[in-house]
């Protein structure tokens, strides 16, 4: 669907050539997703000839509606109002890779897959699939993941990555084992201090001896609520983009704490250090900076937990309501903390607030469901503002927080405009 | 074929699919980033920056000095959609190179090239200017 709308469509957002790009299609693995970019080379001409047995845009064939930020490696996010399920679907779930995706991930083939877990345990395990879903009770839990540097795209000056707007987020029901009882299985020993995790994404330069990434959590939060290893992503294997046959997922934490292609989890005595654990990488200063700081490497601490926000999915901004009628505003808010304790909206630019209802949350670091009836009271212009707050009673700032010279943690309040007539 | 093209979000980042267009006004987006290129061109008085002319040779990259070494440099690893997409102040540009080799594993060019590259990328996706 994904592919016929492109072909059709593709071509209406502008007619770029790029001869130059069809060079390179065999030697540097820059695929037909060129289409989706806005390229007009014919889409079936890039089917072949691929570094990996099969092109970005066969994997985003099943994606619908994203925008794409960066086609090698893959990365696209999804538009507010089509984050409105309860659930996302794989089709709106947004796609953050640091490395390419590997060849057992596009071929879906687990043939042989096993988990270590070693390091600071008192057993070290290698652990089959099988063994995964026999010796651990498997559970399926609704989290949010949500890329660190969501929101990155609005802070001045500018920081380097992917501009995310707002669409670097989803939530989907994930079915696997608990964290904790595998490391505990392993048994964690007193010198346990970090985990880090491993896959099997080759880096981009090709170079085998480097990892794409690998990153990992405190080992309370390992052990702690929500994280958990899971296999199948909304009732079916984890598609390859997210991270097929297995990750990790540490909730309330960046997305790529949630390592995808999971192949190891060691245990380390010490903060872990690999690739993007150090220099900027998913790292805030350790004191308040003004906008454009150079801040030191050393003066850099690790995100952990992601903070309080909410999105409006209904209606879509720039949507136009009858004015003096009750029309229905609706989204998600979530929390790095856990459940939220409210959502308020605005349609004075903050002026005044009004609660929306809230639904509980399914389980813990699940997005919960606001819904608002907004009445605009003449014809013209508004916005409507959404505020979330969480259990400790942190709420949304109006504004972008805390500049950092990656631009992390943007979670200032998503606006929409709607229009009364 | 090798019509000039404006620097435009659609240009950068096109939807993967277009389902039916919602009917919506051309309304002013809340959520615009500012100052950031991605952005699609505001219709009448704030238009913004004169349109760049973008090189489809070169993974429309801008026309300029340098863009043909930053093309070949930089695809070795990764696209140009995030070149594109960045506007950082020089020191951060400065980080990036040294990163890309320490850490990433880039080919490191000789210095007058590194120098055009740089100059180049500063000149292009800055916040300073």
């Amino acid at each position: 669907m994904a592919d016929k709308a492109s072909e059709n469509d593709v071509n209406t957002t502008d007619t770029i050539s790029e001869p130059g790009r069809r060079a390179f299609l065999t030697t540097t693995g820059l695929t037909a997703v060129g289409a989706y970019a806005g390229m007009s080379i014919p889409f079936g001409d890039n089917l072949k000839a691929l570094a990996q047995g099969m092109s970005e845009s066969d994997i985003m064939a099943g994606k619908e509606g994203l925008i794409l930020m960066n086609d090698r490696p893959l990365n696209a996010e999804t538009p507010a109002h089509l984050l409105d399920d309860d659930v996302t679907p794989y089709e709106h779930f947004f796609v953050r890779n640091n490395g390419m995706v590997p060849d057992t991930a596009l071929d879906m083939d687990a043939e042989g897959w096993t988990l270590t877990i070693d390091g600071e345990v008192d057993t070290p395990l290698e652990l089959s699939l099988a063994d995964l879903k026999e010796k651990f009770e498997v559970i399926t839990q609704r989290l949010v993941l949500e890329c660190g540097g969501n929101g990155r795209a609005f802070f001045t000056p500018g920081a380097s990555g992917n501009q995310w707007t707002t669409g670097a987020v989803g939530c989907a029901d994930w079915t696997g084992v608990r964290l904790s009882d595998v490391l505990n299985a392993a048994g964690i020993k007193d010198s346990a201090v970090y985990t880090a995790h491993y896959s099997n994404d080759p880096h981009l330069s090709g170079d085998p001896e480097k990892e794409a990434i690998s990153r990992g959590a405190p080992i309370e939060k390992a052990l702690a609520e929500g994280s958990m290893i899971a296999w199948e992503m909304n009732g079916a294997p984890i598609p390859a983009v997210h991270g097929f046959p297995l990750r990790v997922i540490i909730p309330g934490y960046p997305g790529s704490a949630s390592q995808k292609f999971l192949t190891r989890i060691w245990i380390r005595d010490q903060e872990h250090d690999g690739a993007k654990m150090t220099g900027y990488s998913y790292r805030l200063p350790a004191y308040p900076v003004a906008p454009g700081t150079e801040v030191p490497e050393e003066d850099m601490v690790v995100m952990t937990e992601m903070p309080v926000k909410s999105l409006i999915t209904h209606p879509q901004s720039g949507t136009q309501t009858p004015s003096g009628e009750a029309t229905e505003v609706r989204g998600h808010a979530w929390a790095g903390s856990g459940d939220i304790d409210a959502v308020d909206v605005s349609i004075d630019f903050g002026a005044t607030w009004t609660p929306a209802k809230l639904e509980p949350a399914k389980n813990k670091f699940a997005w919960q469901r606001f819904r608002a009836d907004v009445t605009l009271p003449e014809a013209g212009y508004y916005e409507v503002w959404a505020r979330a707050t969480d259990k400790n009673g942190v709420a949304q700032p109006p504004v972008v927080p805390g500049w950092n010279p990656r631009g992390y943690g943007n979670n200032m309040q998503h606006r929409i405009a709607m229009i009364a007539t | 074929m090798n019509t000039p093209l404006l620097f435009t979000r659609a240009a950068l980042c096109a939807a993967l699919a277009f389902g039916p267009a919602p009917l919506l006004a051309q309304a002013y987006d809340p959520m615009r980033p500012a100052g950031n290129p991605l952005t699609p061109a505001m219709p009448g008085p704030d238009a913004g920056a004169p349109a760049v002319e973008l090189d489809p040779e070169l993974g429309n990259l801008p026309v300029g000095p340098g863009a043909e070494d930053t093309y070949y440099q930089c695809i070795a690893c990764h696209s140009t959609a995030i070149i594109r997409q960045q506007r950082l102040t020089d020191a951060r540009w400065d980080y990036l190179w040294t990163w890309m080799v320490e850490d990433q594993g880039m080919y490191e060019p000789d210095e007058e090239t590194k120098e055009v590259i740089l100059t180049y990328l500063k000149t292009h996706f800055s916040s300073e200017r």
